[in-house]
């Protein structure tokens, strides 16, 4: 100990001073680097609560001690390169977790002079070291000698975490009592137990895929969507552009698996607004899943789609759907006659953001291939088809 | 139009999930990659709801999966030694232990105390960890107690080269009665700075044995 202690002091003093003359480039690299860790530390640590929870569990199971124990929390060590804000996170979790699961018999305790460097002198020579690592000048010091010391180790190992943990007697021969080590896949999902509720990984699990299974390949959507139309430029058309379109629609989504990276929608829907107009349609649409590779039970998810829709729509307010460009004096003599009736279709595409594929907000934009040269309507953006119709959608799953 | 389609079609093979360099992953990010063949109902039991499961009565087309995995530190976060050690450190700290054990079974009713001499003090401390773990699984008896030499020693063993070193530590060990007849050291020792390989030696009654 008295070696590694002095070669961390040399390599402390030959290296300080280099860092403290950085230039700018090399501040900023170690500004990224730094960002980059925080990033994964930000990722990794679901994981890692995971394991200290699978080992509290299995301490829970089966106690290493018959009666409360007094356990000196005397190490963690975070992966190497993710810094000591984990490590606090990592020490409070062990923390919160073994207060909240008495069963354990593990008593955390505090012991600042275990983990304090002590340096004793005897006939043997001098020695430096933490005071764990000394029992005898432990109990000289009236430090916890006799009780345990408890080191957790947590490393990422390839696309592994692995959690080491070990328990030592404070006694002048130092064994270990009891050891495990734990490992889980970084693309494992996060089981997320309860500190206070805790259950075997295969619990866990299970309870996992009931919530993956839960909602089944199909689901029934309940959407609120408005449709509103582009007024025509002052050079292009001289009509007047339909009102905004109110739909309601319901109908079928079916996911391709669980993880519902695709979907496909078939829609039916019915529009309403007194004395201006009516309408009926039937929509179908493909969904691709942009965020990550299956759906999140935590997360919303983002969405991409691209679909069709069939709209039969009746009513005063509806003339501007006909080619003839609508003027005041049309709709004054078209008012004692039939009202007008048009059919049209259109190909949208657009985005879809998700909450637990329970609610959604979702903008597209409609390309009417059929009123291309309608003058009533305007442009909203064209990319190889001009895109006259500008959606937004609230979507309840069901 | 036919010819934009014709376009959009063209780039559909590098928008899928394939790990391989495309429109959408970078050579760099392939490159953190470590992928693994498995079958489709291992895959489904692994990741539910992303790999479907075969059918009971079995399917027209024999699936499989490409898991792949990206490695949880990107290269460059940290030393590329460090990372070389620590990537394998479970399965190198087992086949130690294991190696350990198995060489000289009479060392059974011996208690086991690890050292490693590494460079940097963090990974040393984990490869001891890994190692003290690994030797608890292999059933022996190991303690956390770190064998010491008087600064007269280390001022000379420091001076001799790493094949007389390490034997005359042992020695050293037994003389001071740091390591008594009870106590086996299983030394893992990195011997150079450009291999990432792990060796380990064995101190038994101040005689000294590599092991790899």
């Amino acid at each position: 100990m008295s070696r590694i202690a002095t070669i961390g002091l040399f390599l402390w003093g030959t290296l300080a001073p280099g860092y403290a003359s950085a230039s700018p480039i090399e501040d900023a690299q170690n500004a990224e680097l730094e960002r980059a860790r925080a990033e994964i530390g930000d990722q990794v640590q679901l994981s890692v609560y995971d394991l200290i929870d699978e080992l509290v569990y299995g301490w829970m199971q089966e106690p290493v001690f018959d009666s409360p124990t007094p356990v000196v929390l005397a190490g963690v060590t975070v992966p190497v390169g993710l810094g000591t804000g984990m490590q606090a996170l990592v020490e409070n979790h062990i923390g919160a977790v073994l207060a909240a699961n008495p069963q354990t018999q593990i008593q955390l305790v505090h012991c600042p002079t275990c983990t304090a460097t002590v340096v004793h002198s005897g006939p043997e020579g001098t020695v430096v070291s933490r005071g764990f690592d000394n029992p005898e000048v432990l109990d000289a010091l009236g430090g916890s000698s006799g009780q345990h010391a408890l080191f957790v180790d947590v490393e990422a190992e390839g696309t592994w975490l692995v959690l080491r943990a070990r328990m030592t007697r404070l006694t002048p021969e130092l064994p270990i009592v009891w050891s495990h080590t734990l490992a889980s896949s970084i693309g494992t999902p996060a089981l997320l137990r309860e500190p206070g509720d805790l259950k075997s990984a295969e619990d866990a699990r299970k309870e996992y895929l009931a919530a993956l299974h839960r909602r089944g390949p199909i689901l029934v959507p309940l959407r609120f969507a408005v449709r509103s139309y582009d007024r025509p430029d002052a050079f292009q058309g001289i009509g007047v552009a339909p009102p905004p379109f109110v739909w309601l629609q319901s109908g079928v989504e079916v996911g391709m698996s669980d993880a519902r990276a695709w979907t496909a929608s078939f829609l039916v829907g019915y529009s309403f607004v007194p004395q201006a107009y009516q309408g009926i349609m039937a929509q179908a649409r493909v969904q691709r899943l942009l965020t990550g590779r299956s759906r999140s039970l935590t997360r919303p998810d983002l969405y991409v789609f691209a679909g069709g829709a069939v709209m039969s729509v009746w009513g005063a307010a509806t003339a501007s759907f006909q080619d003839t460009p609508l003027t005041t004096d049309l709709i004054i003599t078209t008012l004692d006659g039939d009202p007008p009736r048009t059919a049209f279709g259109g190909l949208h595409i657009g985005l879809d953001l998700r909450v637990g594929h329970r609610v959604g907000f979702s903008a597209f934009l409609e390309n009417l291939p059929s009123l291309g040269d309608n003058q009533n309507l305007g442009t909203y953006l064209q990319f190889v088809v001009p895109f006259q119709s500008l959606g937004t959608e609230v979507t309840l799953w069901f | 139009m036919p010819a934009t389609l014709l376009v959009s079609f063209a780039f559909l093979p590098f928008l899928t999930a394939d790990p391989a360099p495309s429109l959408l992953r970078s050579k760099a990010r392939s490159r953190r990659l470590e992928c693994e063949h498995i079958s489709a109902l291992t895959g489904s039991e692994q990741y539910p709801g992303q790999i479907i499961a075969p059918r009971p009565r079995g399917e027209f087309v024999d699936r499989t999966a490409l898991v792949c995995t990206e490695r949880i530190l990107r290269p460059g976060l940290r030393n590329a030694r460090d990372e070389a050690v620590l990537r394998d450190l479970d399965a190198q700290a087992r086949e130690l232990a294991v190696a350990a054990t198995s060489t000289r079974e009479d060392l059974a009713d011996h208690t086991w105390v690890v050292e490693t001499f590494y460079p940097g003090a963090q990974v040393a401390w984990k490869i001891a960890f890994a190692a003290k773990n690994a030797l608890m699984a292999q059933g022996a008896s190991v303690s956390d107690r770190v064998p010491m030499l008087a600064a007269g020693d280390i001022a000379v063993l420091t001076r001799m080269s790493p094949a007389e070193a390490y034997p005359a530590a042992c020695k050293r060990y037994h003389e001071l009665g740091s390591l008594g007849e009870g106590d086996a050291l299983l030394a893992v020792v990195s011997r150079h700075p450009r291999e990432t390989t792990l060796h380990a030696g064995l101190c038994v009654a101040g005689g000294w044995t590599w092991l790899r």
